[in-house]
């Protein structure tokens, strides 16, 4: 690729994200209405906002417990899943209950997990970590069942133990598969967190967001969708841009998610 | 694979339900917890089959149904349209690709709150999320889809005289039907989750609604009864639309 093409690639996007600006001012101009502030009035409400040092401890708060919570979701299953990769016995085990879970709405067990456990970072980190598992799960299966059955026949010849063919072999080798399921996993993440705190409404940034709604500050609240959707994009854009380095070697994959909540 | 070794793995696969329903069970029989907050799994049961008799519920089913098929259409329909047009034309492309790339990570949930300043509480802004929501992954797998569709094939329909529009429909739309319908899927589970959110964030009525107003008066049995509800439906529409999948694409390699 030459380095013009790479400058236009990486200008796209913002393009696009500004041409989507315009499209919302122009929009509101036409409209005109007090519920719909033009982008300009909600940009200009940002720096106040995240300036605010009770936002700012709310937003820490909702991405530690993000952070937190795809950790802990992303060190169990990609393990679960690359073992259901290689044994039929443990994949038939779990598929069904996994079945079962995928269209569960995992926003939605957030009033019954606060009635058991009450209020706490547990019950909000739980949901985020339920709402990333599945993603993460099923993309480290599939890369697992993929592996090349004669590498993992050579590994054993020369001597490898089967947990260090799993190491070794299956994880190098699915591992293209297990960063793409990261990465949904990591925008699911962040939807599931604003999700649950908007049912719960007791803090965070999904909390604040109709706070404003209620208290009719628009401004404010496309504001907070705004720092929301950056958010988003620069998540999944840093992610991609370190999936890109570790797996250099693969084949180029979607380059975007098909998430799914 | 043999029937006896089905019939095993299938038997495996029972284990952990079982499991998690004897937990639960155990967990109420014990008293660990008490049964205000944890209902035994028959009670959930009973009242599931009460509440699905029920005409005010069928009502609320009803309700979520409505705005799950609207969006979900509207998704479909806008999602095959756009990816066709971002494969087959570069100038197209050239303005979607870009858009794609910063809406699709962007959480819709976020816009739920302006949609509703902008189209209102009722069904308008639910149907909105559900379209913003399910239609990314149609619109890409249709892309995916469409883009990897055999040169040769389409060359040989224009050697042989086919037009334009014949190409499309004969041709591409065919060729890319697996995927689109694997984009399909994903995006209905997706709707089914979404409309039920949106509905528990604002609604008067709806199945999600149910779930927030039992949770407000803490009848645990009650919250169970709509999130089961919900996640039937889903592995209901989800396995017709397997089956429908299965029938449309009858006679292609294995995909």
């Amino acid at each position: 690729m030459t380095s013009e093409r790479i400058f236009v690639t990486r200008l796209a996007p913002l393009l696009a994200s500004l041409g989507l600006l315009i499209v919302w001012q122009l929009a509101s101009l036409a409209l005109d209405s007090d519920s719909f502030p033009t982008a300009l009035e909600a940009i200009r409400v940002i720096p106040s906002l995240l300036g605010d040092p009770e936002t700012l401890i709310n937003f820490a708060a909702s991405l530690r417990r993000m952070a937190i919570g795809f950790g802990v979701a992303v060190a169990i299953s990609i393990p679960l899943g690359l073992l259901m990769g290689r044994s039929r016995a443990v994949a038939s085990f779990f598929n069904p209950l996994l079945m079962i879970i995928y269209p569960v709405p995992k926003a939605a067990l957030m009033p019954f997990i606060m009635l058991w456990l009450g209020v706490g970072d547990i019950a909000k980190t739980l949901v985020i970590f339920l709402g990333v598992s599945l993603p993460v799960i099923y993309h480290s299966f599939e890369g697992a069942k993929a592996v090349e059955e004669k590498m993992l026949w050579s590994g054993a010849a020369m001597g490898l133990s089967s947990a260090q063919r799993m190491v070794r072999i299956v994880l190098p080798a699915a591992l293209p598969e297990i960063l793409t399921g990261c990465r949904t996993g990591l925008v699911l993440a962040l939807i599931t967190m604003v999700t649950s705190e908007m049912i719960a409404r007791q803090s965070g940034a999904g909390n604040i967001l109709f706070n404003a709604l209620d208290m009719g500050q628009y401004d404010t609240v496309f504001a907070m969708i705004i720092i929301i959707g950056a958010l988003g994009i620069c998540l999944d854009g840093a992610f991609e841009r370190v999936r890109r380095r570790l797996v250099r070697w693969s084949d180029p994959q979607f380059d975007i998610p098909l998430s799914f909540s | 694979m043999n029937a006896r070794l089905v019939t095993g793995n299938l038997l495996l696969g029972v284990i952990p339900i079982a499991m998690v329903i004897a937990l639960w069970q155990a967990l109420v029989s014990f008293s660990y917890a008490p049964v205000t907050l944890l209902p035994s799994p028959m009670h959930v049961f009973e009242r599931l089959v009460q509440q699905l008799l029920n005409s005010a519920f069928q009502q609320e089913i009803v309700a979520t149904l409505f705005r799950l098929f609207a969006g979900f259409t509207i998704a479909v329909a806008l999602g095959v349209t756009t990816g066709l047009a971002a494969a087959a034309n570069p100038a197209v492309n050239a303005v979607v690709r870009p858009l794609v790339r910063v809406l699709a990570p962007l959480p819709k949930v976020a816009l739920y709150p302006a949609l509703l300043l902008l189209v209102g509480f009722g069904h308008e802004s639910k149907i909105a999320l559900v379209t913003a929501d399910a239609l990314f992954p149609i619109l890409l797998s249709t892309y995916y889809g469409a883009s990897t569709v055999e040169r040769k094939l389409i060359w040989s329909a224009m050697a042989a005289g086919t037009p334009g529009r014949g190409i499309l429909f004969k041709v591409v739309l065919p060729a890319a039907a697996p995927s689109i319908l694997t984009g399909c899927r994903i995006g209905l589970v997706i709707s089914c989750i979404v409309v039920f959110l949106a509905e528990m964030i604002t609604s008067t009525d709806g199945l999600g609604h149910v779930l927030v107003t039992a949770a407000r008066t803490f009848q645990a049995v009650d919250m169970f009864v709509p999130l089961i509800t919900i996640s039937l439906l889903g592995l209901i529409l989800n396995g017709v639309l397997e089956a429908v999948r299965a029938y449309l694409l009858r006679g292609f390699p294995e995909v």
